[in-house]
């Protein structure tokens, strides 16, 4: 039986980093990736979003359920996945407020909550970086991972109940930044 | 004679470090240091001009828009193109409606907090911030129901133990000091506002095709389709969403964000005097209203030593003042060598080494006009429209003196707005001036398509050889300017000189300061160990170091830190 769409939700795949400073840009491109590799059905939609800041709340306004693709410092292996919830985002410690912090998704969920308007649900899945330093280009590491978050995004989707459907035959995912690609330089 | 490093202190995107020197409970000496290595020219050496614009909007998460266009205009005025005039309205909107968003972001939702102690507002009397609410303004968010709505989601939010969002601020400062009404009311234009810079961004995704980092750019015009009748191009139902959006957004503007910063301004007057600093302005003209960048709705020129009546303007996207007098010194920043040179004829060679007040401390580079260190921001926009006679900006500033001065019970004058208060008053007003502006040149694209033109683009091509060009802006934090050598259709030398490099550079080879630091001398300081007033004083500049990275950190480290030594 086909998953049907949570009544009047609506979710977002959000990717979260700078394609231009190495490993950072995982999480657009997971989500390029998420874009060309599956169709989804209403009430989903997926957004590269780069390195907005506190900016990027106008676009959590509405959304009941998110998945966030992003960069994580969390001790673990370079090129691990890393699974976060939102119990736990909401809860990382911050330094003083002249902090920007990690800049701007935390703050941007605390603003949400604060205003009471947080998306109820909320995964974030994420990959400890190797490299992040000016250049375009991910690791071989965190390029794998990416291709897996972004099928872990579409099983999450379909375990929200948002309809999420493999392409038969996947896109060319809009790697833009990746032509004429310049290799980061070497750590 | 304490030293006190902040580090980060970027509310925002990078890495800014500030030290100071205090000494009997003021600010002696300071440094502003970028932490982090920017290199787009390096990425965009060798590449197709038509394509810099993808690429430099990604240099910063929050300045996205601002180096597109940028970029553009500049390869344009390497080649020498007329844009058509439905592309530069497009433009215009998109640039305005992404400075309102920025605006309206800066205030509520990352300084307010200097100023506005949210713990103090559960002490608030509902039925008297409603009332000040609307002796201020016609504004209908001001009701008593609405004050007690937000003080009881407060006193929620508070009773849970934690304070999320507001944990962590100064509160109970000693140089906190606005009535528990007044903050109230700030905490219920904090929540509305996240409504309305919702509405101007989606001005931004309507005509940019999609946001952040808008598609609908292009080397000679605007890739939006024109026809009223089809649904996937710019038709009448998308002008008109815009048309409300936009209206929407300048009553909000005019009728709260510009009051609130009179009020609250005028309740901290004894701050007047604080956070000058550098008193040369720089801004660019912006908003051009024919197709060669000739004629515009917001002015530009200089201003050096505060002294108004000197103002001389720049008058076109070709001003050979503008493109003459830019040069950027590297005698303390961490690049090899120790030049001062203009942006075509820069090397971008990175030469890390320790933070040294006495030597090299920064990444970031320092600009320089006519050899000047100068201030940029709406602050140098509004000074320099001031004392230019531009119409829509002395409505404004003198609308905004006279709220301020009569919540603070004295007669303000434009002298006043040199400093920390200044530049948040300016940036408010600079937000009013702009939104009447949105619905004019809406009406301006809008009788422009109704003669019949839909022309959007001026085909071009490249010519063999060298051509230099360089594009400017009036970003919402200030002078935005690029530059670019093309070299038989190739980028052969790239340089952005970013409105925070203006104000946040280091000292340069003759040991003046910058913006930022020269703001901080004379600053009072009451808690070392809070040093909310060095905070507040860079803040009001709207700090953004253009070097973002996004990485969430899970372990809880200590990211930022205020050492006192």
């Amino acid at each position: 039986m086909a998953p049907e769409r949570p009544e009047g939700g609506a979710a977002l795949v959000l990717g979260l980093g700078n394609v231009l400073m190495g490993d950072d840009g995982f999480g657009p491109y997971a989500v390029r990736l998420f874009e060309s590799r599956y169709e989804t059905g209403p009430g989903v939609s997926a957004l590269d979003a780069g390195t907005p800041g506190l900016d990027l709340t106008p676009y959590l306004l509405g959304v009941s359920h998110l998945v966030v693709l992003d960069t994580v410092r969390a001790g673990a292996p370079p090129g691990e996945r890393v699974l976060l919830d939102r119990e736990r985002l909401l809860a990382l410690p911050r330094g003083p407020r002249v902090n920007p912090h990690d800049p701007g998704l935390q703050e941007t969920l605390l603003t949400l909550d604060f205003a009471g308007r947080l998306p109820p649900w909320l995964l974030l899945v994420g990959v400890e970086p190797v490299r992040v330093e000016r250049g375009t280009g991910l690791t071989g590491a965190v390029r794998r991972a990416a291709h897996e978050a972004a099928d872990e995004a579409a099983r999450i989707l379909t375990g929200w109940g948002f309809e999420v459907h493999r392409r038969e035959i996947p896109l060319a995912p809009d790697i833009w930044w990746e032509k004429g690609r310049r290799e980061p330089p070497a750590v | 004679m304490a030293r006190i490093t902040v580090d980060p202190i970027t509310r925002i995107e990078g890495h800014l470090r500030i030290d100071v020197e205090v000494d009997g409970g003021v600010v002696r000496d300071s440094w502003s240091s970028g932490q982090m290595f920017r290199g787009i020219e390096i990425i965009l050496k060798g590449r197709d001009p038509r394509d810099a614009w993808l690429f430099t909007q990604r240099i910063c998460g929050v300045c996205t828009t601002v180096h597109a266009i940028a970029s553009v205009r500049a390869v344009e005025n390497a080649l020498g193109l007329e844009i058509p005039l439905n592309a530069q309205y497009i433009r215009n909107l998109l640039v305005i409606a992404h400075a309102l968003h920025d605006h309206i972001v800066h205030f509520y939702h990352l300084s307010a907090l200097d100023w506005v102690d949210v713990v103090e507002a559960l002490k608030a009397d509902p039925a008297k911030a409603a009332s000040l609410g609307e002796s201020l303004s016609p504004w209908p968010g001001n009701s008593r129901r609405q004050m007690e709505a937000v003080k009881a989601k407060l006193k929620e939010f508070v009773d849970r133990g934690q304070l999320g969002i507001f944990a962590n601020g100064y509160w109970g400062h000693p140089a906190m000091k606005l009535p528990p009404e007044v903050n109230l009311l700030a905490v219920a234009h904090y929540l509305q506002a996240l409504d309305y810079q919702q509405k101007a961004n989606k001005v931004v995704a309507i005509l940019g095709a999609k946001t952040p980092n808008i598609q609908n750019l292009a080397v000679g015009g605007v890739a939006n389709a024109i026809n009223l009748d089809n649904e996937s191009a710019l038709n009448m139902t998308k002008l008109f969403a815009v048309k409300d959006l936009l209206e929407e957004v300048r009553d909000f503007v005019q009728q709260v964000y510009l009051v609130d910063v009179c009020a609250v301004g005028a309740l901290y007057a004894h701050w007047l005097g604080y956070g000058a600093g550098v008193t040369n302005y720089l801004a660019v003209p912006d908003l051009p209203l024919d197709t060669k960048g000739t004629q515009f709705d917001l002015p530009g020129g200089t201003i050096f030593d505060g002294n108004l009546a000197g103002a001389k303007a720049f008058t076109s996207f070709q001003d050979a003042y503008f493109r003459d007098n830019v040069e950027e010194s590297i005698a303390h920043s961490w690049y090899d060598g120790d030049w001062q040179r203009h942006p075509w004829k820069e090397e971008t060679e990175p030469k890390y080494g320790d933070f040294d007040p006495n030597g090299k401390y920064s990444w970031v580079k320092a600009p320089r006009f006519m050899g000047r260190p100068m201030q940029v921001g709406p602050l140098a926009q509004m000074l320099v429209g001031y004392a230019t006679g531009h119409e829509l900006t002395k409505k404004w500033v003198d609308y905004a003196l006279n709220t301020a001065g009569a919540v603070a019970g004295t007669k303000l004058s434009p002298s006043v707005l040199h400093g920390t208060l200044g530049r948040h008053l300016a940036r408010a007003v600079r937000s009013a001036v702009i939104s009447d502006l949105a619905v004019k040149h809406w009406g301006l694209l809008a009788a422009n398509i109704g003669k019949g033109d839909t022309e959007i683009f001026t085909p071009f091509e490249f010519p063999r050889g060298e051509q230099q060009g360089f594009g400017f802006h009036e970003a919402p934090r200030g002078t935005l300017s690029h530059w670019v050598v093309i070299e038989n259709g190739k980028i052969k030398n790239y340089q952005a000189v970013v409105p925070s490099t203006w104000n946040a550079g280091p000292r340069d080879g003759k040991g003046q300061k910058g913006p930022y630091e020269a703001s901080l001398l004379g600053n009072p300081i009451a808690d070392p160990k809070r040093p909310l007033e060095v905070l507040r004083t860079i803040h009001s500049f709207d700090p953004c170091l253009a070097c973002a990275i996004h990485t969430v950190d899970a372990q809880g480290r200590e990211l930022s830190k205020v050492r006192v030594l």
